[in-house]
């Protein structure tokens, strides 16, 4: 297990340097112009003159001023869909993306379990996310020090955990989506097009009544967001990290079960404990 | 499974939706031997293969792999076995000894690093080269390399000699001969002829699915059709030759000549003949080559 969480760490090392430092800059910018920002003459009145639907959307604009407001606007109220990119693109092609490469053959030909394999590559994946975040929040940290950022590196900490649990959970549905689909590329923008979707439908949510009674039926409803610098809801990240470990599951006992393909056998099928079920039915049909 | 036996399938049977990959493959191998498994392109050589390491689950049927079920303890087996696969991809961004660290690390380091310095000496692989610029005969090279270097006890290359020019092709051979007198046993399959009569000491012929024939090359061969040239001394009559079994009397030229076929053992020919005066007497012995043609050209379809 330690040489394929290595070895995942290693192949995602581009990805990880690359966007450590991409959401590092931006963190880094946003954290040096929070003065500047908040200190720009009418801003406040520019923003109670934003039409109500954008103020309905993007939620508390007039919390932008203080600190806690300010990281949630200008950062986790998107970065989840940001960093959500890597982290869907990431873990569909986590193990499938293997076996359309033809690489997965030969390394499980190894001995090293199918289990291993997968929770080998997950525990990876979710280090290399770790890395990206703590990143982040660094990026917030050191430069708030010589700004009016008074938050203590504790808050600034909090809004990371439901990130991480939010993007851990599109992660795993692309993880799931891999295994049952075709291919990973299409899994990836399954799971790519249901974390933009819900991303809208909370941000509608907040303009339309009906769409609020769906809209809680939906992960990014319990994404905290910024409001997690005052203190974390721990049954909204508990719920998160639970249906992710519930997807996480799923994809390890799809991929338990499946053929290791090499091209041209795969496609839409039914898990194999489902068909071996159709095949005894349809084998006692024949005798009877 | 008794311990003189490397591997045992029995009634093998695999799908891909509709296509019916194995028909029920029944194989033995001892331990020891070289073992051919020939056939043409998807007549289920590497299905029965990627069974054995539980890449793929078959349908129905039973395994054992030196004495264990792939499926119940598929690390087992793979910990004593060295695959190459038929269709070999390896990452393209590590270089070849960060390759094969990799997969030693996957066999908790068990190869001896010098051996794998003398297998890609042996080989003319240097251990340095990005994989992205090898060609698919040094790509191949990798594959047999890390085959071998953790010296198992079973062998199962697919088409291990794919890609490689004749020189290589020969250390290939002598390097499983290498691992035969070490006491592995090997499994490969392969659709050149002369590969598998140059290594094997037994081979089986797959045809869709089902194994149609299982020998020792020689005796493949002895037991294939060949074409029997008579001369006589003076004129007769050759259609007795025609009633022979096993004998079909193809041509008769003035009463002088007479070209026949002969399935099977020479010997109810030799006796017919003793009747007629022969002059000379002259068969083609068949190259591997035209055995594994007569099992499929012109062949009727496997039930």
């Amino acid at each position: 297990m330690i040489a394929e969480f290595v070895h995942t760490l290693r192949r995602l090392r581009g990805q990880i340097i690359g966007w450590s430092i991409g959401v590092a800059l931006y963190g880094l910018f946003m954290a040096l112009l929070f003065d500047s920002i908040t200190q720009i003459e009418g801003f406040e009145q520019l923003l109670a003159s934003y039409p109500e639907e954008i103020m309905g959307f993007f939620g508390d604009i007039m919390s932008i001023m203080t600190p806690k407001g300010y990281l949630d606007v200008y950062y986790f109220a998107y970065m989840h869909v940001i960093v959500g990119i890597l982290a869907i693109s990431a873990a569909a092609g986590l193990i499938i993306g293997d076996e359309e490469k033809g690489t997965l053959d030969l390394v499980l030909a190894h001995p090293i379990s199918r289990s291993r394999l997968f929770w080998g590559r997950v525990l990876g994946y979710v280090a290399a996310l770790v890395i990206i975040l703590l990143a982040g929040w660094l990026s917030w940290v050191i430069p708030a020090q010589g700004t009016t950022l008074d938050l203590t590196w504790l808050e600034f900490l909090r809004p990371f955990g439901p990130l991480l649990a939010t993007l851990l959970l599109f992660g795993s549905l692309a993880l799931v989506l891999s295994m049952v689909m075709p291919s990973a590329r299409l899994a990836g923008m399954l799971a790519g097009g249901l974390l933009v979707g819900n991303y809208l439908l909370v941000g509608l949510s907040n303009l339309n009544e009906n769409l609020a009674n769906i809209v809680e039926y939906t992960p990014l409803y319990y994404y905290q967001g910024g409001d997690a610098v005052t203190g974390l809801n721990w049954g909204w990240l508990g719920g998160l990290i639970g249906v992710t470990l519930v997807l996480a599951l799923i994809a390890w006992w799809r991929f338990q079960e499946r053929d290791i393909r090499v091209g041209g056998e795969g496609g839409w099928k039914l898990p194999a404990s489902l068909q071996r079920l159709a095949r005894r039915r349809q084998s006692a049909g024949q005798q009877a | 499974m008794t311990e003189e036996m490397a591997l045992r399938t029995r009634e093998l049977t695999k799908a891909y939706g509709r296509i019916q990959a194995l028909r029920g493959v029944d194989l033995v191998v001892r331990r020891g031997e070289v073992f051919g498994f020939l056939g043409p392109n998807g007549a289920g050589k590497t299905t029965t293969i990627r069974c054995l390491l539980d890449l793929i689950r078959p349908d129905g049927g039973e395994i054992e792999v030196l004495g264990i079920d792939p499926q119940k303890d598929p690390v087992a087996v793979r910990a004593r076995v060295g695959y190459l696969p038929g269709e070999l991809s390896l990452e393209s961004n590590q270089r070849v000894e960060g390759q094969l660290r990799y997969y030693n690390d996957l066999r908790n380091r068990q190869a001896d690093w010098s051996y794998v310095h003398e297998l890609a000496r042996r080989l003319e692989l240097d251990l340095s080269m990005p994989i992205k610029n090898l060609s698919k005969g040094n790509k191949q090279k990798v594959g047999v390399v890390q085959a071998l270097m953790h010296k198992p006890e079973l062998l199962l290359l697919d088409e291990p000699t794919s890609g490689l020019d004749p020189l290589m092709q020969q250390e290939v051979y002598r390097l499983l001969r290498v691992a035969r007198e070490g006491g592995s046993t090997v499994f490969f399959s392969s659709h050149i002829l002369s590969e598998v009569e140059t290594l094997a000491d037994r081979v089986a012929i797959i045809r869709q699915g089902v194994i149609v024939e299982e020998a020792e090359p020689q005796a493949l061969k002895g037991m294939a059709v060949r074409r029997v040239h008579v001369r006589f001394l003076r004129e007769v009559d050759a259609s007795p030759l025609d009633r022979v079994d096993g004998v079909q009397l193809l041509h008769e030229s003035n009463g002088l000549y007479a070209t026949l076929q002969v399935a099977g053992e020479m010997d109810g020919l030799i006796k017919a003949l003793a009747a007629f005066p022969v002059s000379d007497f002259e068969t083609e012995r068949p190259s591997l080559e035209e055995v594994f043609l007569s099992y499929y050209a012109g062949s009727k379809e496997v039930e």
